[in-house]
Parts: structure tokens; sequence; C-alpha cells
């Protein structure tokens, strides 16, 4: 008996920093979603308003206009999404390339990892001022040798040049994971393989794929996870713009606060922005663990 | 020098194929590897020109130090870094204490309900799921009204709760591997809980500990959200410091890229050492179940 109060004791530090400062502000999120709360307006008593801030967002009050809501969701999937089919793909196909054991390649796998471990912000102020600068860039620069224009990829192409520079700063982790299921595949099965005359793209597509693709989805889950909080690196390149062209929904909730003050908007949205991520999450876990009951 | 040949007449060109073979992955891998880091390649160069020779990009040049010496003199860099410096060293270290020993009781210890720890596990690992703007606006404003963003010790805290869930998260698949006898042993041997932890399960588990370290220290290093938030001009860290470069519009490249060596090398250093246990960490837990 004393022993398991002793073992709670262990644990309980860590609950507590945790519970106060993720679980205590959530739900205080969730509470302030449901008032009228506006930090500007110190005049207007804060008061509860049930759904109506979550109303605002998702009405659709002169029809065929669709509201700025649903752009800044479907941006924050079209991103997300796009950021993550570009990295299994694109990381896969490195990572296959990278299995092979020639002289160095523990260098080269360790060089492709960099990225993923350079802040958000950094990476997005070199890629902006280094690259894709019209005038000092790379991108600039080799556009005008060649005859073209360079146009501000920023502020035309926003929303490509954020799943790009996402896709540059993930894909080394995706091939992280991916490569570590590949190495975790067993040598009898590659000289099988080999014995019975299975070519280069039956033995990676037919055998070696389905073999990792929990390591794929474990990838995607941890990928999403990170990809839809990221908000620096929107904040250095576009800042959400042209307009709101690149704005994801942690932008959003980031501009309600701190431009719009308005507290109660901010809560639904950030409310909305977790019931999506966790939806997704969810869903793909689900596959996960369906996937695990299958093989067993 | 006279050996029997399996396949007379057709090793050696097979040899030279096998050969030409790799030569030529080696090439497209190690191209592959270096095109795709260039932007770092290219970053790390510029620092060492001079702000004139970095107008036009080139690879070519006198390299100098003039620009990093500027940039480690100018007092506001050296201040985000003593901060950054101070949430990385002292952060990790309250996040290992307060995660080892959870992880630890997580996979060994007994709980008056036996499933209490398989809750408790997987709750720290929703709170990973959890999106920093979900907690953003309460804490903003709490830490406006008590003042937590004129101190350093308000995104210690913040940083803390933030990343103990990935120290448990990391060290459950570690301690898992030790063997439970061991632990069983001990415990008959007369080991306290603690005894236990401190003296046998730590040292057996030693490079999870340090790598579970050393990646937090890396994620708050870059961290970038909660720093940008819950900080006042005095408490900012790097990321934040390297985000005023962004309204700049190609004026200090230089400096733009000498600072940022400063930033990112020392991720990308400790990053490379923890590599190995980061993909332990977070795939078994999550393949294997």
């Amino acid at each position: 008996m004393t022993k398991k109060k002793h073992d709670l004791a262990f644990v309980l530090p860590a609950i507590a920093v945790v519970g106060i400062m993720t679980q205590v502000p959530f739900i205080l999120t969730i509470i302030y979603s449901t008032l009228r709360w506006n930090l500007a307006r110190p005049d207007l008593p804060v008061k509860f308003i049930g759904f109506d801030n979550y109303l605002y967002f998702f009405r659709v009050p002169h029809f065929p206009a669709i509201p700025e809501f649903y752009a800044i969701v479907w941006q924050t999937i079209l991103i997300t999404g796009a950021t993550l089919v570009l990295c299994v793909v694109t990381g896969f196909m490195v990572s296959i390339l990278l299995d092979n054991p020639v002289p160095g390649v523990n260098i080269a796998r360790t060089l492709m990892l960099g990225p993923f471990f350079v802040m958000s912000t950094a990476s997005g102020v070199i890629w902006k001022s280094t690259i894709f600068n019209t005038t000092f860039g790379w991108y600039g620069v080799l556009f005008k040798s060649l005859g073209l224009t360079p146009v501000d990829l920023l502020s035309y192409h926003p929303v490509l040049v954020i799943v790009f520079l996402f896709w540059w700063q993930w894909m080394p982790f995706f091939v992280l994971v991916i490569l570590a299921g590949l190495q975790g595949i067993p040598v009898d099965l590659s000289d099988a393989m080999r014995i019975d005359g299975t070519n280069w793209l039956q033995s990676t597509f037919l055998v070696k794929l389905p073999l990792i693709t929990n390591h794929m989805r474990v990838a995607v889950m941890l990928g999403l996870v990170f990809v839809v909080k990221e908000f620096g690196l929107i904040l250095v390149t576009t800042a959400g713009g042209p307009g709101t062209r690149s704005y994801t929904l942690p932008y959003a909730v980031y501009m309600q606060i701190f431009n719009a003050s308005n507290v109660g908007r901010a809560g639904a949205l950030a409310t909305i922005t977790v019931i999506i991520t966790l939806l997704a999450v969810n869903l793909l876990y689900r596959s996960l663990r369906r996937r695990r009951a299958a093989e067993a | 020098m006279n050996r029997v040949h399996p396949r007379p007449g057709w090793g050696r060109s097979a040899r030279f194929r096998k050969t030409v073979r790799i030569a030529a992955l080696s090439i497209l891998i190690y191209a592959v590897a270096i095109i795709y880091v260039s932007p770092i390649l290219y970053m790390f160069l510029s620092g060492f020109k001079t702000e004139y020779q970095a107008v036009n990009p080139g690879l070519i040049f006198t390299p100098t130090l003039e620009t990093f010496r500027k940039v480690l003199s100018d007092s506001s860099m050296y201040q985000y870094l003593r901060n950054s410096l101070f949430q990385v060293v002292i952060g990790s270290t309250i996040c290992l204490a307060l995660g080892v020993p959870a992880a630890f009781v997580l996979v060994f210890g007994k709980f008056r309900r036996k499933d209490s720890s398989d809750k408790i596990h997987a709750w720290f690992i929703t709170t990973i799921l959890l999106p920093p703007v979900a907690v953003i606006i309460p804490l903003y404003t709490w830490y406006q009204a008590f003042s937590l963003n004129k101190t350093p010790l308000g995104l210690l805290i913040a940083y803390v709760g933030f990343h103990v869930p990935i120290v448990v998260w990391m060290l459950h698949s570690f301690f898992s591997d030790v063997p439970l006898e061991i632990i069983e042993a001990s415990g008959i041997d007369g080991c306290t809980r603690f005894q236990q932890l401190v003296f046998i399960a730590m040292p057996l588990v030693r490079t999870g500990i340090i790598s579970a370290g050393l990646l937090v220290a890396v994620f708050i290093w870059n961290e970038f959200f909660l720093g940008f938030n819950l900080t006042g001009n005095n408490t900012a860290t790097l990321p934040v410091y390297m985000a005023r470069f962004r309204e700049q519009q190609g004026m200090f490249i230089a400096q733009l890229c000498a600072s940022s060596t400063v930033a990112i090398l020392p991720a990308i250093v400790v990053g490379w050492m923890t590599q190995k246990s980061l993909v332990k960490g977070l795939t078994q837990g999550a393949v294997k179940g």
C-alpha cells in the first residue's frame, strides 16, 4: 500500500506541470470560445453567448460568396495534405536511394537530416532572402541571367512556397523513419528476392513498400501533428499574405487574438483547430490499429 | 593467384558492372544530399562574406570573419543567445528530472488500478498532439496579468509543460527494454523504488536519457510560437531574433547568414547525435504497439 502511493509520487509532478500548462489552458480556451470577450472593447462586458462565436465563422450570410473562414480551413487542409503527400512520396524515394550501402552513405544520410533540426524562422528568412528574393536571391539572379523576369513567388504563389518550405523541412524526418523501416527488413528476405529473380520495381513496390506501411503511417501521423501547428515559417515568409491567401488555422488564431484582440472568437478558432487535428490523427491512428489487428 | 572462378570469363565484367553501379549510385546519393542541404551550406558560406560581397549570390570570394565578429559582438543578439541557452539548459534538465521518474514508474510501477499506468501514458501522448494554439490564449492572458513574460521563468514553465510528454514518450520505449526480472530482483534485495531507478534502471537506459535530453534541448532551442508570444523584450529567445530579419529585403544578407549559422549549427550538431535514439523512441511505441 505504501509502495503504491510511493509510485504515484514519481509521476505526479510531471502530471501536475503538464496538466497546468496544457490541459487547464485548453479547457479555458473552450470556455472562452463561448464568451463575447473583446480585449479591445472594454466597454462591452464579458458575456456568455453560447455558440455565437462558432456561428460567426460557420455562417454563410451572402450565399454564393463563401466566407473567409472556409477558405482558411481549405488552405490549412491543402497545405498540410500537400506537404504530407510530397513528404511521403519523396521521402520513400530518397529512403530507397539511401538504403543502398555505398561507401560514405552515412555521411549523406546525416547531411540529409540537417533541415529537420533547423529552426523554422531561420530557414524561412534564409530561403526568403538568399533564394526567393527577386533582386539579391539565387532565384532572381538565375532567372535574370536566363533573360526571364522573376516574379515574386511569395506574393504570387504563397501557398506553393509554403508547401515547398514545409516539405523541405519535414521530408528529412520522413526519411529518418522510413529508412529505419527499410533497414529493419530482414536480409534473408532480400536474398530470397534475389534468388527468386524479382526485379527492382517488384522488390521495391510489391515487397518493401507493403512491409514499411506502418512506418509511413507513423511518419504521417507525427508529421501531421507537427505541420499543422507550424506558425513561424508562415509568419516570416508570407505573413499569411497576400491578404489571407496563406493563412492557416493556427495563424488565424494568432491574428484573432493579437490583432483583433477577440478572445472569444480566437477561442472558437483554436477549438476548431484542435477538433480538426484530432479528427485527422484519430483517422490515421485507427487505420494503423486496424492494420496491426489484420496482421496479428 | 590462380583462383577458380565459379563463372569463368564472366566474373570480371560482372564485378566491373557492379563497381560502375556503385559509383553511379554514390554520385547520385551525394548529389541529392548536397543539393538538398545547399541552402544551409550557402548560408554557412555567406556568413564569411562581407555585406558588400553578399549582395550578389556567388560561391567564389575571399572569406572573412568580419561579419561573424560583428554579429557576435552585437549585444542584442548576445542577449537572445543567453536567453535561449538558459531555456535549453535549465528547461531540458527539468524535463528530464520530471520525465525520467514518470516514464520509469509508468513501465515498472504498481498502481492501485491496473490500467492506470496505461491510461496515464496515453494521456501524456495525447498532450503531444495538442497544438499550442489551443493553450496560447489563456497562457497569454495569464502571462500579461502576472508579468510572467518579463521573467525567463515564465517561458521555462511553459516549455517544461510542453516537453515533459516527449521525454516520457521516448523513455517509455527505452525502459520497456529493461528486463522486469532485474527490477524485481533488486526489489527483493531491498532496493526502494528510488534506488531501483537511480542505481539500476537509469544506468541501463543512459543512452536513451541522454538522447531524450538532447532532443528536448533541440526542440526548445528551435521553438518559436510560445517563445514569440510569451516573452517580452528582455526574455525573447533566438528564433524570435531570427524572425526580426523577415522585414529586411536582402539588405543584411551576410549578417543574416552569420546569425543563422550561430542559431542553426548547435541544433544540427546536437540533433545529429540524437538521430538513432530519435528513430527508436518515435517509432517503437507506435509501430510495434
